[in-house]
């Protein structure tokens, strides 16, 4: 093996290490089996997940991060959690409420400051006026709404969250569970198990022998089932020693409770321990955002090879690339093991898998041209699909249960999927296009082969994406003739697939006809990226039609900035040549009309 | 690049710049399109921009309307022209029989939207449980005059929105009545009279205390537009008096003529089907402590007496009953889970999209396939002796 080739294996293992000591479980906090808890099973949105899954999705909706500084050190979310469940007093000083609007900092009598963060006990005066001011709010349509409107109507949203997780196990200023255990049929027990099973955010307690498998029983519930039948829950008991244990921090008699009663649950719902146990490490090794890290890096790498050590930097950066793909692709089969769906089912799934197939496309573009462009655009597509996911993954639960309407793996499947790998070979042309255009303008040197090698590459992905979206759109109104008896309902988001169909239709006709040549070309796939972003997000933020199920406003100022870097590399790749590098501007154009 | 034959106009209409402008203009018919949904709903943008021949604007301030774009029809027309013309330009060889495949399946296509276009009828089905339906309901309103006489059967005889449009006087056939149409608003508002107001038309009736002003038809995907009719039922030469119909007055009105009962009533257009559908059970299941719905089903009965067939049929997401060339499709529900509304599809161009997007599928994989072959046998020779002319490889 050459040192170049022994370089990049070398680089993509190291890289694959690094995320693994990354996923390591860590060790008990202050004597507490914080990590045995995080896999205890509970039934919330409709499906079977691990604590911590119940952890990470709340902080993140509450504070949008799974972890937090405070008193000088990190707060991770089981631990939190924790604090929320048994020592409410404690989680309530704690800053976790994030408020960027200054109107709504202006109600609770804050000016904006460089701390956006906020505890409950700061909040707890306004509550009152938050609530009026969200339900005043609440008749308007989401996409009607003012800034201020939204804004504390979210705020108001996640206090309520807040307060149905401290409200989930036991009542917030009662004795605990215990003593709810010991006065199951006081005079104001009904109220009280009423009010838990009203308000619990999951379902902690598993189902009664006999009962339907998803039917999980929370707090108030499993009480009353008590109360009526006179019978002890052992699981009750149980998770209520542990909150006792841990609101009194006695670590030894948690560790115990935590035990008995995760092997109590896991009698009888054997089958969970996997699932959860996956799910958990799934969320602990955060695969997407490893891969985040790996592409910045070989993308990196791949800069400083065109300054120092061409050959074996850019091995270096393939290798990263590779390594990338890799974990991406663990964290995608994750996903599609936990979830039993095909790999896109939501807007957050399919940023993830445009992603992984530009990734790959570019990969067998380096394999076949080695240049390092497939590297460059592999990378960047890579980092930019994933960062857009992770912003994507702010609403919660990205594993959501499927509506009714969208439950059909077969076309989820094959519709879904055929259209997303279509966004992706677009927005793969409309970058290898930009990297054309920069080159253009900031290259050192003249390389008429390396221009040649990126037409053709263009031109094989505008191939390949009108296959696949054109197969996929078809698919689509297949299914839509199966499930709701019209073929074609110019429904928006059929319309952009459509779009997306017509537009690279357009640039083979016109590349075919030889009405554009190598810089017509490339400014068509760079228009490309405008109309995939518009019919990928932009559709969902007109809320109409059956495919609304991805409503976004927040992203709306990202498009249009999107939209705007777009068409100024538009304007830039269609300037004369004058404008490029002094000595490429009197090259002749490397590729006369029509390639073939 | 092509073959010219010696007709410019066919040169032109198979030339690829057409093929390119048309669409160009397809697209900007179709983002246009996707932005009007959000006022006018889907079914009213898709009437404005798909199916018509010209695409107007309405100058503000006047009456005017300028053409200012050519419409999805004169579009897809055209593009269907040109589509045909390339089997002209394209000889049939090996090396093309992908791209005619393509282009057979995408001809396939426009023709299915023209089908669709000109023959797909859509209409609705509302059960209650346990209650039996042999009709579908349309989106537009007719006038229903029903002899109600014998309680074992009605005559029903319908007057349809276009004829009420027309005015003038429609005869039931097989009967004395015949009905004088006075006034008809496919949209209007309906309110209490008020002293101030002017008077009725309507001489018999609610419709005397009920005063209506006109208002344009709404279009709009979950809008129904309130149509109203001043009609007079004219018997043996004797009037009966003008009475106000409209689809938002509950209570039934009639009249009656020599011990005959007429029930007059404005109602979703009905067409009768030969047999029934009867709603045993329907079922909204959601996720276990959510509100996502994981599952909606119609278990109905299907009841036909002259093909003999009397059995049971699970309707639900994903899974229509194709039955006497409809299709019933679970489209919603109300009244407290106890109602299930299917939505009824007659479309005899349903079939065309899966063959065409089969014949393209299986084009573009051989005509990609076989350039991506030739490309990887003489990677090197190309670069060195530059690119053939396109002409060869279109």
């Amino acid at each position: 093996m050459n040192l170049t080739k022994f370089a990049a294996w070398a680089a993509g293992g190291l890289a694959l290490v690094a995320g693994g000591v990354a996923a390591v479980a860590p060790g008990p906090l202050r004597g507490f089996d914080v990590s045995g808890f995080s896999k205890l099973p509970v039934l919330e949105g409709g499906r079977l997940k691990p604590m911590d899954s119940v952890a990470r999705n709340s902080l993140l909706l509450i504070r949008s991060q799974q972890s937090f500084a405070y008193q000088g050190r990190t707060v991770g979310p089981d631990e939190w959690l924790l604090d929320v469940l048994f020592r409410p007093q404690i989680a309530d000083a704690q800053p976790i409420f994030v408020i960027n609007d200054p109107d709504v900092l202006g109600l609770i009598g804050l000016k904006q400051t460089a701390d956006r963060y906020f505890s409950f006990q700061k909040l707890a005066p306004y509550i009152g006026e938050i609530q009026r001011q969200a339900q005043a709010a609440h008749p308007i349509e989401a996409k009607e709404r003012s800034r201020f409107q939204s804004a504390v109507v979210n705020l108001f949203d996640r206090v309520y969250l807040y307060h149905r997780l401290k409200n989930t196990v036991q009542l917030e200023g009662t004795k605990g569970l215990g003593a709810e255990l010991e006065d199951l049929r006081g005079p104001r027990a009904p109220e009280r198990q009423a009010a838990l099973a009203e308000l619990a955010h999951f379902r902690p307690l598993p189902p009664l022998p006999g009962a339907r498998p998803d039917a999980w029983r929370s707090t108030g519930e499993a009480l009353r089932q008590a109360a009526q039948l006179g019978t002890t829950d052992p699981e009750l008991v149980l998770l209520g020693r542990l909150g006792w244990a841990y609101s009194f921090q006695e670590p030894t008699e948690f560790n115990k409770a935590l035990a008995d009663l995760k092997a109590a649950t896991l009698a009888v719902r054997p089958d969970a321990e996997r699932q959860v146990a996956h799910e958990e490490l799934f969320n602990r090794a955060q695969p997407f955002y490893v891969g985040i890290v790996i592409y910045a890096l070989a993308l990196l790498v791949l800069f400083l090879s065109w300054l120092l050590l061409p050959d074996l930097l850019r091995s270096v950066s393939f290798g990263l690339l590779c390594a990338g793909a890799l974990v991406q692709t663990a964290g995608l089969v994750s996903r599609i093991l936990l979830q039993g769906r095909p790999p896109v089912t939501n807007l957050y799934s399919s940023a993830v898998f445009v992603g992984w197939a530009a990734v790959f496309l570019s990969i067998i573009l380096e394999r076949i041209y080695k240049r390092g462009f497939g590297i460059a655009v592999g990378a960047a597509a890579g980092f930019a699909s994933l960062l857009v996911a992770h912003n994507l993954a702010g609403d919660g639960d990205t594993m959501e249960m499927m509506r009714a309407v969208l439950d059909s793996n077969f076309w989820l499947a094959t519709h879904v999927v055929a259209i997303t790998i279509g966004y992706s070979g677009t927005f793969l042309a409309g970058a290898i296009a930009i990297a054309y255009t920069l080159r253009k303008h900031v290259a050192p040197r003249i390389d008429p082969g390396g221009t040649k090698t990126l037409v053709s590459m263009t031109y094989g992905i505008v191939a390949f994406s009108v296959l696949f979206s054109f197969v996929g759109t078809v698919l689509g109104g297949i299914w839509a003739d199966q499930s709701w008896g019209r073929f074609w309902g110019w429904d928006p988001k059929e319309n952009g697939a459509l779009l997306i169909v017509l537009w690279n239709a357009i640039i083979l006709h016109a590349r075919f006809g030889g009405f554009v040549r190598e810089k017509g070309l490339m400014a068509m796939a760079i228009f490309g990226n405008v109309i995939t972003s518009l019919s990928w997000f932009g559709v969902n933020m007109l809320g109409v039609g059956l495919h609304s199920y991805g409503f976004m406003d927040k992203a709306f100022w990202a498009l249009s900035a999107f939209i705007g870097t777009q068409f100024a590399l538009l304007a830039l790749c269609l300037l004369p040549r004058q404008f490029w590098k002094p000595r490429e501007a009197r090259e002749v154009d490397a590729t006369e009309p029509a390639k073939a | 690049m092509s073959n010219p034959t010696k007709y410019p106009l066919f040169n032109a209409l198979a030339s690829m710049q057409l093929t390119i402008v048309l669409l160009a203009l397809l697209m900007v018919l179709v983002f246009l399109c996707t932005l009007a949904q959000v006022d006018l709903g889907t079914f009213g943008a898709v009437a404005v921009y798909m199916r018509s021949w010209l695409v107007f604007w309405h100058v503000p301030g006047t009456a005017l309307s300028v053409p200012i774009l050519p419409g999805g029809v004169l579009v897809g027309l055209v593009l269907t022209v040109n589509l045909v013309a390339q089997y002209v330009r394209i000889p049939l060889n090996w090396p093309n029989v992908g791209l005619w495949l393509v282009h057979l399946g995408l001809i396939l296509f426009v023709v299915g939207e023209f089908v669709s276009g000109a023959f797909q009828v859509d209409s609705q089905m509302a059960i209650e449980e346990g209650q039996t339906v042999n009709f579908l309901e349309g989106k537009d309103a007719e006038l229903a005059v029903t002899d109600v006489t014998d309680p074992q059967l009605d005559e029903v005889y319908g007057i349809r929105e276009s004829r009420l449009s027309r005015g003038g006087t429609v005869e039931l056939p097989g009967s004395p009545v015949s009905i004088r149409i006075l006034e008809f608003y496919r949209n209007a508002d309906l309110r209490n009279r008020q002293p101030g107001d002017p008077p009725s038309l309507a001489t018999r009736g609610v419709g005397t205390a009920v005063s209506v002003t006109p208002l344009p038809p709404v279009s709009r995907d979950d809008d129904v537009n309130r149509s109203v009719a001043f009609v007079e039922p004219v018997a043996s030469g004797r009037s009966y008096g003008v009475w106000l119909l409209s689809n938002v007055l509950g209570a039934p009105q009639s009249f009656i003529h020599e011990g005959r009962t007429y029930v007059l009533q404005m109602r979703s257009r009905r067409q009768y089907l030969p047999y029934s559908i009867t709603l045993k059970k329907f079922s909204h299941d959601v996720y276990a402590g959510t509100d996502i719905p994981k599952n909606f089903s119609s278990l109905v009965r299907l009841y036909n007496p002259s093909r003999g067939e009397d059995r049971d049929v699970l309707i639900f997401m994903n899974q229509p009953l194709r039955y006497d060339g409809k299709a019933f499709y679970q489209a919603s529900f109300g009244k407290n889970d106890t109602l299930s509304v299917l939505q009824v599809v007659e479309n005899p161009g349903w079939r065309l999209p899966y063959l065409s997007c089969a014949l393209v599928t299986l084009g573009l994989l051989y005509h990609f396939g076989l350039r991506l072959r030739r490309s990887m046998k003489r990677p090197q020779a190309a670069e060195a002796t530059g690119d053939p002319p396109a002409a060869q490889e279109a």
